[in-house]
């Protein structure tokens, strides 16, 4: 990138003085808010629909709270949440120009991630092994297909952010616009991260609310 | 590594050195003809292209409306068979709607929002380029189907082992612009293969991912023109002060950006449910297949306004410019614009009456459509009243624009008339939905743009389009539009359905819908000639002043055709219709010390933009023949998303680039300086 060019065009001063990048960012983030408020919406229509859960290859009716490992979701919860305090580090990093302590923190982000990611490998496994399919019932179809959404944003994310780790070891990775390149990808992270919140909240915790489960499905609670 | 002798500012873009990007590849910048054409960032020309790409698609359109109404010109005719009419219509209807009325919209949005807001790009060049090559990927996957579909009649495609295992082969979209599910899902178990029975043929996968990827386009073109408008204002552009074009085009890219999602989403699950086995409209599997009906129309009817606000927008330019008053309330123009955006979200069910909403939701959409007529109307006043008292000029713009009120005005009342869900009852699937919809994306939206490229055709190409030949195409679009659509009000509330290929003799049908055919031929001839004539002037016109109209924003004060630097300074505004002000009133239009010898700042070319679209295109026809079961087809769509991830990791890499572009000194020292500067072209 050349210097010359960030004088003279990327420096330009903004309408509202907010930067392009950053402004587009945010756009594209509105745009995905109704795009994942598309696909919860569908979970929970159809989780209303049919709150009895799925029947397995063995037939037997099956509930989604003796699915649902609610211990290890709450794990990979935590590590996202303390992902995004990480990456507001790495941000925090960049704009003063602490190039070692980004790459520190961003590298924590990024195993943070890893984590979140691997996590849900083994819970979409654990899933199909007890009977879960993408095809044999909808709240399958209706599960996979919204956590696995956001497990492709948080996969992209962690790509993201290790491009620029080591986008920050040629020496490019410097200045006012770097703060700026930095801070947008927290912006994308810190928006997954909230997603995750409202799909935690929608899709697991819901499940465990009141005596017999949201959705009234008459299940006690207790396993 | 230096930049040095790259960054002189120089005459012309052919004396740049050869500038290596941070890949040691060479920039595309020192290019001319094709190359150019495929590489630029230029949003004038990218304009001009999605333009050509959109009147083509027009044409494509209007034959297969041609060979619909052949076909209903008769009773029991058997001109094409019911297979093919349900692809024709479906085609048709998909052709219009996203390769014809939006690309040629987003032509518009090009070519005028960097002039009308004094900016000398979008806010991303790349980006906009890209949005043209995804567009143009995806038109060629949506209309590729048709060669399989050619193949497979011609009787090309039986030898193959994967065809003799087919079920369904019908090759081309058959389900309607709106693909309603369970027709376009699935049924039953799953298989081995994961794949669930079909009701239809691969047709519907192709319009699955051609949506899905123009859909891709028209996200990427809105994010940017919201930023353009919101960020690269001149100085003085207040947002109040902005031409109502550009207002319609940043109320119509909001709702590109919101609406988009729900349909992207809905693909995504349908795709899931044919490509996957998965159960989200199977209703073997307890899917429910309103819930795509819900999701489509979430989408579908801010598609609607999408289709019609930049039309709205091209009127309130030009009913001001041919009366030579400023615009009747603009503020209330703006505001009912932003009002109709705003509630053309809450109406979607209108389109769902008659699967048994419920009482409540039933009245509240109901009441909520009626609502929306009320924006609508101010904005028909605010028309009337710029006209009222005005010396009118019945040029060829002026001509369609009146057009456009009327036309879209009969739109609006028989609108209205369904809004009532008791009548919607009886109207619903009938050929008044058809009139009235016609008379609203045709009579509105069609005769809009037109009347946008006779007005700014001599601004693109410092060519004026012959008088005669547009009245001519004018009167031919209007007069056989009315003969083709009014009679389909008369056939639609007396019981003709819609979409299907054939009707009997003896229901009082015959002679309207014959009457309706000629019309339609007669509309088809006039918009060919119209484009015929546009496409001459392009590059034979009679040349024309910079400032043909007498006209009052501010591409008006640049020479044609427009240098690719736009404004040799950067201009002050001070008032709304800033140009008119500048040749009429107190407020002279003034210039920031920019430009000159020491040049402006232009984006470099790129080839990955293209690379980028390149992928989708592979990705668009991989899916397709995924689900024909041709052999290693996986490894296609695999192929299409490296050869996309690879063109925007280059692209980010690559850098913004860019070079300075020497400029005349004097910005209002009319054509012959900046022609000078721009001779070598």
């Amino acid at each position: 990138m050349s210097h010359a060019a960030d004088a003279s065009h990327a420096h330009a001063p903004t309408s509202t003085g907010i930067d392009h990048k950053k402004l587009i960012m945010w756009l594209f983030l509105a745009s995905d808010c109704m795009f994942f408020g598309t696909l919860i919406s569908t979970h929970l229509l159809y989780r209303k629909l049919y709150p009895t859960g799925f029947t397995d290859a063995e037939g037997h009716q099956r509930f989604v709270q003796n699915l649902f490992n609610i211990e290890l979701t709450s794990f990979s919860t935590f590590i996202l949440l303390m992902s995004s305090f990480l990456m507001a580090l790495a941000v925090s990093a960049m704009h003063k120009g602490q190039v070692k302590s980004f790459r520190r923190n961003v590298l924590g982000v990024i195993f943070f991630g890893l984590i979140f990611l691997g996590c849900q490998v083994f819970e979409f496994t654990h899933f199909y092994h007890q009977g879960l399919t993408i095809q044999n019932s909808v709240l399958g179809s209706t599960f996979y297909v919204l956590t696995g959404t956001h497990g492709t944003h948080v996969a992209i994310g962690v790509l993201w952010l290790i491009l620029l780790y080591f986008y920050s070891f040629t020496g490019k990775l410097t200045g006012h616009m770097a703060g700026l390149d930095v801070e947008i990808a927290g912006l994308y992270w810190h928006f997954v991260d909230i997603v995750w919140i409202v799909i935690f909240t929608a899709v697991y915790l819901v499940e465990y609310l009141g005596p017999s489960g949201f959705w009234g499905n008459g299940l006690p609670l207790a396993k | 590594m230096s930049h040095d002798s790259h960054h002189a500012p120089v005459a012309d873009k052919m004396e740049l050195a050869p500038e290596r990007s941070d890949l040691g590849l060479f920039r595309p910048d020192r290019t001319r003809g094709l190359f150019d054409w495929l590489t630029t960032v230029d949003h004038k020309k990218l304009g001009i292209m999605y333009g050509a790409f959109a009147m083509f698609f027009f044409l494509v359109g209007g034959v297969e409306a041609l060979a619909i109404r052949t076909q209903l010109a008769r009773p029991d005719n058997d001109f094409i068979t019911a297979r093919m009419y349900n692809q024709l219509f479906t085609m048709h209807g998909t052709t219009m709607i996203f390769l014809g009325v939006m690309p040629l919209s987003a032509a518009f949005f090009n070519f005028l929002v960097p002039l009308q807001i004094g900016a000398r790009d979008v806010a991303f060049p790349r980006l906009n380029a890209f949005s043209l090559w995804t567009f143009v990927a995806g038109a060629l996957v949506l209309n590729g189907s048709w060669l399989f579909e050619f193949a497979h009649l011609a009787g090309w495609l039986d030898g193959f082992a994967w065809h003799q295992a087919l079920t369904y082969t019908d090759f081309a979209p058959a389900n309607g612009w709106f693909s309603y599910a369970p027709l376009s899902g699935t049924f039953g178990q799953a298989n081995a293969a994961l794949q669930a029975p079909r009701f239809t043929g691969v047709g519907t996968d192709f319009w699955i991912i051609g949506i899905q990827v123009l859909g891709v386009a028209s996200l990427a073109a809105s994010f940017n023109f919201i930023c353009t408008i919101v960020n690269m204002r001149a100085k003085g552009m207040t947002m109040m002060r902005l031409p109502v074009f550009t207002w319609m085009t940043l109320v119509t890219s909001i709702l590109i950006i919101l609406a988009f999602p729900a349909i992207t989403v809905a693909l995504i699950e349908l795709m899931f449910d044919r490509q996957f086995g998965a159960n989200f409209f199977n209703p073997s599997a307890g899917g429910q297949p309103v819930l795509w009906q819900h999701l489509f129309w979430i989408f579908g009817h801010p598609e609607v306004y999408i289709l019609v606000l930049p039309a709205m927008g091209i009127v309130s330019e030009i009913l001001p410019t041919f009366t030579g008053k400023s615009l009747f309330g603009y503020p209330i123009i703006v505001f009912s614009g932003a009002v109709i955006g705003f509630l053309g979200f809450a109406v979607w069910s209108h389109h769902m009456f008659t699967t048994g909403l419920g009482p409540v939701p039933t009245a509240a959409f109901s009441l909520l459509t009626m609502a929306i007529a009320v924006p609508t109307g101010v904005k028909i006043f605010n028309w009337l009243g710029t006209i009222w008292g005005g010396r009118i000029r019945f040029t060829p713009p002026m001509v369609l624009a009146l057009g456009f009120i009327w036309m879209f005005m009969c739109g609006g009342f028989s609108g209205v008339m369904h809004s009532s869900a008791p009548a919607d009852a009886q109207q619903q699937d009938t050929y008044f939905i058809v009139a009235h919809f016609h008379y609203v994306l045709l009579g509105g939206v069609l005769l809009g743009l037109m009347a946008g490229l006779y007005f700014w055709f001599p601004k693109i190409f410092g060519r004026m389009p012959n008088a005669g030949v547009a009245y001519l195409a004018s009167g031919m679009v209007i007069l056989g539009f009315n003969l083709a659509f009014g009679p389909m009000h008369y056939l639609g509330l007396s019981g003709m359905a819609r979409r299907t290929h054939t009707y009997h003799a003896g229901n009082g049908w015959e002679t309207w819908n014959l009457v309706s055919t000629i019309g339609a031929f007669i509309l088809g001839i006039g918009v060919f000639i119209a484009f015929v004539n546009l496409v001459y002037t392009a590059a034979k016109g009679q040349k024309c002043a910079s400032d043909p109209w007498d006209g009052r924003t501010l591409e008006w004060s640049l020479p044609s055709p427009v240098p690719e630097y736009n404004f040799a300074r950067s201009p002050v505004i001070a008032a709304r219709d800033v140009y008119f002000e500048h040749k009429h009133g107190v407020h002279k239009l003034a210039y920031e010390n920019d430009g000159g010898e020491a040049g402006v700042h232009m984006p470099s070319q790129s080839w990955f933009p293209l690379l980028a679209g390149f992928g989708f295109l592979i990705i668009g026809f991989g899916m397709p023949l995924m689900s024909m079961g041709v052999p290693h087809a996986g490894w296609v769509v695999i192929a299409g998303v490296g050869v996309m991830f690879l063109g925007i990791w280059l692209w980010a890499l690559e850098g913004p680039g860019g070079y300075m572009l020497k400029t005349p000194a004097n910005p209002l020292g009319t054509t012959a300086a900046a022609d000078a500067a721009t001779s070598a072209h």
